[in-house]
């Protein structure tokens, strides 16, 4: 049998033509919940990309009035917008690049495939920059549109923006793929992996306490237009002109006024042709040493968790159920990818109560009570949403991450309704100790009345049980099992379903408590006591939202063992 | 042609493969038989070029792998235990893209897609999608693209994972032919009948060292037994049967 005739090796590109295809079969075959999860997330996007563009326009028009001082802030804060995309996209790059060039699935076929070194760099490298800066992109470009539109720019600066974020995006994506490089080279790549997981939160965790302690709303008082310069100016350091996002800024801001700065200009795309040319001889170099490394080690010291056995142990529960526990929580807590959210998410209630102790709402007195129950209610809604957006991450895809062995659970001598019933208590527990605390912690800091207190407190039980049923229950109706994160499969059509009835049932519950409580407090204020067809409207407002809330976690929990006991497929 | 020479691979403090040294010649088909974690799936990915050996060489037809790593590949098909294949790719999008990663995506590939497909049963499943396909069909899949190139040598490990019999029939037959025609295949399996129904030559393997290389009569004579069949020969290579063990436990 004759070898084949071998023709010249295709270009790098080529080597994302499954990417390409995958997406295009993807687009043809259409699957249920396409439609409303396109245009649900489609809406989304586009209110956030106006409210970005119409924000950034109006800031720019606003400091159009003040002349040079305007110029100045404006020059400012382009190059500090770009900082802030170049501290992302430098960490970004790092993540991406340990999964895009040492973790991927193909990489096992196209390592085995006669392809140069520096080709597959080219295309991974194409890969990581396309990964690692799109959502950078999305967000810049009604950014830079809106301050265009206001400045009334030439088209040139559009043509320059394209011009200047091209290699802008490049020379960090390039840095932070060789830092992984060195990582890899270093440290087992999983083990790297969870390392850079748990950095980018607490990164992020720090960039969100530190952006709100900086209270930037002082920044909105008048009074205080000298502290804004100040604000900007303390984010420039000696260093800033060696960063790309100076030169990147710089760029711009020539090209806003009409003219042009070749000089940074150049810098950057200089920089970003040797950083790519450094990193491809990196790559070429050390780059089959890691991935072989990444193939080993998978040894990792594992905490046993002892601790946990026991004290599930001394619980009321079945045997069946506290092994599935002990299970769900030990999975959880060895995954690093999964437990350090929670840091972010502590990250966010710390600011979220924060919010609530800086509220000066003592400089309007005669509103000050109005307000302060007002505020109560706001917060109990802000609750609900935190639990929904909880439920759909950390609850929602709990069936789902049984994965492919989901089939131990199905030929196990246990009831699927135990089985999804360890879910629910397994959820539940956590969501309603953090929404619980938060509300007490946040009324308490706000000082409300007792009685909307009370009120509160036993709200949120009845709205932990319903959308941590509901949350179970759809999760179990909607699984994916082939998802590769919970992430994923928040974000499929069963976690969009579950967002909005869940939206819809908060809503609902505050009105139906909300009306009988301001009724109440209304009646108390002008010390009359309400009417007996005010009291029994106000109780039968109080038992609706009762049973709306019980309504809502047994069509969970139903749907969700139905859905699990009609299941005809097990994935394995 | 295969040629491994005093191959080593050390996770750590831990040798998964110490000094293998094996050789495949063309037209032979030569078993490589261990139990589980003896080290043939790490010598297996050594030469496949997905892993890098600590120590050794390794040549195909003719090729240093680790200094003409291109032209190593170019020659060679590899089929893994655990097959990746894009899953949102038709099964004739995926050997299309594989031609091209072999500089065979010429003109006259389609015919010869069609062809593999053909031969391997799934001609009819050309336009549909690989997320649908049953695991014995992703097999026989990754096998169209290992030899759509025309390898001259060929790694398969465990190549009868979730086959049924035909589809394994038809496998043996294949790998029958492309021996006839000259291509070496060094094949790992767990399966001792498939060893000793299709392998001209045999390699046991055991913490990581061959300890018994030759024919099934050649292992016979160096086990010291009269079995005719692979299966008591490879127990006692590599430890016991350990049936009386399992009588007492139970």
């Amino acid at each position: 049998m004759p070898a084949a005739a071998h023709s010249a090796p295709q270009p790098f590109p080529y080597l994302l033509l499954p990417s390409y295809w995958s997406s295009r079969n993807r687009a043809r075959r259409r699957e249920p919940g396409d439609l409303p999860r396109a245009l649900l997330f489609g809406a989304v996007a586009l209110l956030v990309a106006g409210s970005i563009f119409y924000g950034a326009f109006w800031v720019t028009l606003q400091l159009a009035d003040y002349a040079e001082l305007g110029d100045y802030l404006i020059r400012l804060g382009l190059s500090w917008l770009f900082l802030t995309f170049l501290s992302f996209l430098a960490f970004s790059s790092v993540v991406t690049s340990l999964s895009t060039f040492f973790l991927s699935d193909d990489l096992r076929l196209l390592l085995t495939a006669p392809l140069a070194a520096r080709r597959l760099f080219h295309a991974r490298f194409a890969r990581t920059v396309g990964q690692a800066s799109w959502m950078v992109v999305v967000f810049m470009a009604p950014v830079l549109a809106g301050v265009g539109l206001a400045r009334c720019a030439p088209l040139s600066f559009y043509a320059v923006a394209v011009l200047t974020v091209v290699p802008f995006v490049i020379i960090p994506v390039a840095l932070g793929s060789m830092v992984t490089l060195g990582l890899v080279n270093v440290f087992p790549a999983r083990r790297a992996r969870d390392v850079l997981m748990l950095m980018g939160l607490i990164f992020a965790m720090s960039l969100v306490m530190l952006m709100r302690f900086l209270q930037p709303e002082r920044l909105m008082q008048v009074e205080s237009m000298p502290e804004v310069t100040d604000f900007f100016a303390t984010l420039q350091s000696p260093i800033t002109p060696m960063l790309p996002s100076f030169w990147a800024g710089e760029t711009l801001f020539a090209s806003l006024q009409g003219g042009s700065d070749f000089l940074h200009a150049a810098t950057l795309w200089t920089s970003a042709l040797v950083s790519v040319i450094a990193a491809a001889a990196a790559f070429e170099r050390w780059h089959f040493t890691g991935f072989s490394k990444a193939q080993e080690a998978r040894k990792v010291r594992v905490r046993q968790w002892r601790l946990l056995d026991v004290v599930i142990g001394t619980l009321p529960l079945r045997a069946v159920r506290q092994q599935l526990l002990v299970k769900d929580l030990k999975v959880f807590l060895r995954d690093v990818s999964q437990w350090s959210q929670l840091l972010l998410l502590m990250a966010l209630v710390l600011v979220y109560l924060y919010n609530f102790r800086v509220l000066d709402l003592e400089r309007i007195p005669s509103m000050s009570g109005v307000l302060k129950n007002l505020y109560a209610f706001l917060n109990l809604g802000m609750a609900g949403f935190v639990m929904a957006t909880v439920a759909v991450r950390f609850v929602f895809p709990m069936v789902s991450a049984e994965g492919p062995a989901f089939w131990i659970i199905r030929s196990a001598p246990i009831s699927l309704r135990d089985f999804l019933w360890s879910k629910f208590w397994t959820g539940l527990i956590p969501v309603l100790l953090l929404s619980e605390c938060l509300t007490i912690a946040s009324n308490e800091l706000l000082g409300v009345d007792p009685f909307l207190k009370r009120v509160a407190a036993v709200t949120i039980v009845f709205m932990a049980f319903a959308l941590v049923g509901l949350a179970t229950g759809l999760g179990a109706r909607y699984p994916r099992f082939a998802a590769d994160n919970p992430t994923q499969v928040a974000g499929s059509y069963g976690g969009v379903a579950f967002m909005i009835l869940a939206v819809m049932f908060v809503i609902v519950t505050i009105v139906l408590v909300g009306w009988p409580s301001s009724v109440y407090l209304f009646q108390r204020f002008r010390r009359t006591p309400p009417s007996s067809m005010q009291q029994a409207l106000m109780a039968g407002s109080f038992v609706a939202a009762a049973l709306i809330s019980i309504g809502t976690f047994w069509f969970g929990m139903r749907t969700g063992i139905r859905a699990l006991e009609d299941m005809d497929r097990t994935p394995s | 042609m295969i040629a491994v020479t005093g191959l080593v691979k050390q996770y750590g403090t831990f040798t998964a493969v110490n000094g293998v040294t094996l050789e495949v010649k063309p037209g032979q088909i030569h078993g490589f038989l261990g139990p589980n974690g003896a080290g043939k799936t790490t010598t297996i990915r050594m030469i496949a070029g997905l892993l890098k050996p600590t120590a050794g060489h390794i040549v195909v037809n003719g090729h240093d792998l680790a200094v003409e790593p291109e032209a190593a590949k170019a020659s060679l098909g590899f089929i893994p235990d655990r097959p990746f294949i894009y899953e949102k790719l038709t099964a004739g999008e995926f050997l299309t893209f594989h031609a091209g990663l072999y500089g065979i995506a010429d003109a006259g590939i389609t015919p010869r897609i069609r062809e593999m497909l053909d031969l391997f049963e799934l001609g009819r499943w050309r336009d549909e999608l690989v997320e649908s396909f049953s695991h014995g069909m992703k097999q026989r899949l990754v096998m169209s693209a290992a030899f759509l190139h025309r390898p001259r040598a060929v790694l398969v490990d465990e190549p009868m994972v979730g086959l049924d019999p035909r589809g394994a029939r038809l496998i043996k037959d294949v790998f029958r032919r492309m021996a006839d025609q000259g291509v070496a295949i060094l094949m790992s399996t767990h399966t001792l009948e498939v060893a000793q129904e299709m392998c001209d030559l045999v390699s046991i393997i055991l913490k990581g060292q061959i300890i018994a290389s030759g024919t099934v009569a050649d292992l016979r004579q160096q086990a010291g037994s009269a079995d005719d069949q692979l299966t008591p020969l490879f127990l006692k290579l590599t430890g016991g049967s350990g049936l009386q063990e399992i009588d007492e436990i139970i």
